[in-house]
């Protein structure tokens, strides 16, 4: 007679209320999970599907993504001439806010060299790369956009030739790609009305120098502009094969001074620097939730348990044999642990994942889920062994009042 | 032939200056088929006597035997304490002392399943013990359904469940009225008689102890007065 089933069907509703309070809790610890891993994921996203062996930046600083780094277009050139380098293509990233279907949109928009390829996008789930140098785009479908339709960015139309799934930037924000002209043109060109007031300006300063009207004619388009259109933010770098890559970054950073980057140095820059804190606070937030939610589990085995002493009492009075005491508690507090964390696989998995219920990228990792799963067991059976110890001191004399 | 043997029985509670005797030199026995009375009121150590010797309590000093084999002497056990109790001894208390998630059947099959038979076996015996103490139907009811009388006679059944040789009941009557009372009393009367069991019961009501074989009245630890029938 298995008595933790009896006991469970005789109380069914108590117990069912009681999975359904640990799964919700479970659940909120196993979304904590995903945000935290999907904050990593999304942190080095961009990073990992970025076909490059080197991410050369300015000197000194740890860019393109933890901080700004500016140099000349040219740097490319430089680059591909270079012993073991068999490619060097620029690249140019930053975010930008638009209204898309009526809706105001964040999205980082990635400038490449179109025809050299690295930098682009990876795999796309509808349409083609770009094969043109100017106003073609490829967006992420989160953006909402179809093929052939156009958007509005700077002073051009873009056409949406390609669709990308999941492409996103350090913050969970979808990536357009742009050829590097028409990216740079966004960044750089100003608007009419800008530049009319910057050449009035210089203009007015050119004069009070002194030049006469057919100099400053001469002089006004080599001092206007603004910042240079010609700055990109960083060269991605492919090896030649059997190239040394510390060596290869080495003689960059000697000769060009310039900065180079591994792929696996520029994910430990963004995770140590740009989402350090944001990743240490989801940790704490998620450690903390796991150790209530042991604390609760255990507190719940241990009441179940504590509820039960008379009936415990009454057995030993019967005779009953430890074995079959603990077997009463162990196997209550297993059922329970293990019917809450399915509901919350249930509810993190299929609810919130599934409907996409939450803003946020949110991955499930199976290693994450089972090392919780883990955790609350072995907090389950502590707390029944504290159950069970009690249990197994409670005289048979207790059942007689 | 003694089913019980209880010599020079004394169980003292705390130690020191604390010390507090609730038994002394008690000598006591009943037999195969007795229907044996503890009688005493509050305080007088009935239900302290009732605890040693079913080996719930362990007693300070004497010695106790049943059915020839010494379970206790020496200041010690000599068997193990709750195998022994499953297999020869059967309860009946005066509450609810059946085990609240479990219904009828299940709770009289408990205690055979607990002494090793399961299955079909135990619940043809159980259904057995329920149909003579006319409670099969309501063997699948829980026991918070049961009326006072239905849960005695259901706690009866789980105490004859193993063939005891001895029956101890405290009090079976006490949550019941004089009909009812009554009614149980006859009840174990004839277990006693026709499963040769011997059964002792604590009572401080004298109306229920008509007819039975003995009568042992307790005080302040100490037997007073045993009757034997017709004495």
């Amino acid at each position: 007679m298995d008595l933790a089933f009896k006991d469970i069907r005789q109380n069914a509703g108590k117990f069912l209320a009681t999975v359904f309070g640990v799964g919700l809790l479970l659940g909120i610890v196993l979304v904590m999970n995903g945000i935290y891993r999907g904050n990593i994921e999304d942190g080095i996203w961009l990073i990992e599907n970025t076909q490059t062996d080197l991410w050369v930046v300015e000197e000194d600083t740890a860019g393109p993504f933890n901080e700004q780094s500016r140099i000349p277009r040219d740097t490319w050139k430089s680059l591909a001439a270079m012993p073991g380098v068999s490619q060097a293509d620029p690249f140019i990233s930053y975010q930008v806010e638009r209204i898309i279907g009526g809706k105001r949109r964040r999205f980082t928009i990635i400038g490449y060299d179109v025809f050299g390829k690295m930098g682009g996008p990876g795999r796309l789930v509808a349409g083609r790369t770009i094969r043109q140098a100017h106003y073609e785009m490829v967006a992420d479908a989160k953006l909402g956009m179809e093929l052939d339709e156009k958007l509005h960015l700077g002073r051009h139309e873009y056409t949406v030739v390609g669709l990308t799934k999941n492409a996103k930037d350090a913050t969970g924000s979808p990536l357009v790609y742009l050829s590097l002209p028409d990216a740079q043109e966004i960044l750089y060109q100003k608007d009419n009305r800008a530049l009319e007031l910057s050449r009035s300006r210089t203009k007015s300063k050119l004069q009070e120098i002194g030049l006469s009207e057919g100099e400053r004619e001469k002089v006004l388009p080599l001092v206007t502009g603004g910042a240079s259109p010609d700055t990109i933010n960083a060269v991605l770098v492919r090896l030649s094969p059997g190239a040394e890559t510390r060596q290869t970054a080495e003689r960059i950073e000697n000769w060009l001074h310039l900065s180079a980057f591994t792929t696996e140095q520029e994910k430990r820059l963004v995770l140590k620097g740009r989402l350090r804190k944001m990743t240490a606070t989801l940790g704490l937030f998620r450690a903390l939730l796991i150790m209530v939610s042991i604390v609760i589990v255990a507190l719940m085995v241990y009441i179940l348990t504590m509820q039960k002493l008379r009936p415990i009492a009454m057995l030993k009075l019967l005779g009953a044999s430890g074995g079959t005491i603990v077997r009463l508690i162990l196997e209550q507090s297993l059922l329970l642990t293990l019917g809450g964390f399915g509901l919350a696989y249930l509810l993190a998995s299929e609810v919130v994942v599934g409907f996409g219920l939450f803003p946020r990228n949110l991955v499930l990792l199976p290693g994450d889920t089972v090392t919780t799963f883990a955790i609350v067991l072995a907090g389950g059976i502590v707390a029944s062994l504290a159950g069970v110890w009690k249990a197994l001191r409670t005289p048979p004399s207790n059942a007689l009042g | 032939m003694f089913v019980l043997n209880v010599v020079g029985l004394k169980k003292v509670y705390g130690s020191g200056d604390l010390a507090f005797t609730a038994l002394e030199n008690i000598d006591f026995s009943v037999q195969e088929g007795e229907l044996a009375a503890l009688l005493g009121p509050s305080g007088s150590g009935k239900s302290t006597l009732l605890n040693c010797i079913s080996l719930i309590l362990e007693p300070t000093a004497g010695r106790i035997e049943m059915g020839g084999k010494t379970v206790y002497a020496d200041g010690r056990m000599q068997v193990p304490a709750r195998r022994f109790r499953r297999q020869n001894i059967g309860f009946i208390f005066q509450g609810s002392y059946l085990i609240p998630f479990l219904n009828v059947l299940d709770n009289v099959c408990l205690a055979m399943e607990l002494n090793g038979r399961k299955g079909k076996q135990a619940r043809e015996r159980g259904m057995e013990l329920l149909r003579y103490l006319e409670m099969a139907h309501r063997c699948t009811s829980l026991p918070g359904k049961l009326s006072g009388g239905e849960t005695q006679r259901v706690a009866i059944a789980r105490a004859l469940a193993n063939n005891p040789r001895l029956i101890l009941a405290d009090e079976p009557t006490a949550s019941l009225d004089t009909a009812r009372g009554l009614k149980v009393m006859e009840l174990l009367k004839t277990i006693a008689q026709e499963r040769q069991a011997a059964v002792i019961i604590v009572t401080h009501d004298e109306r229920m102890i008509q007819g039975f074989d003995s009568v042992n009245r307790l005080q302040d630890g100490n037997f007073q007065i045993t009757e034997q029938s017709g004495s």
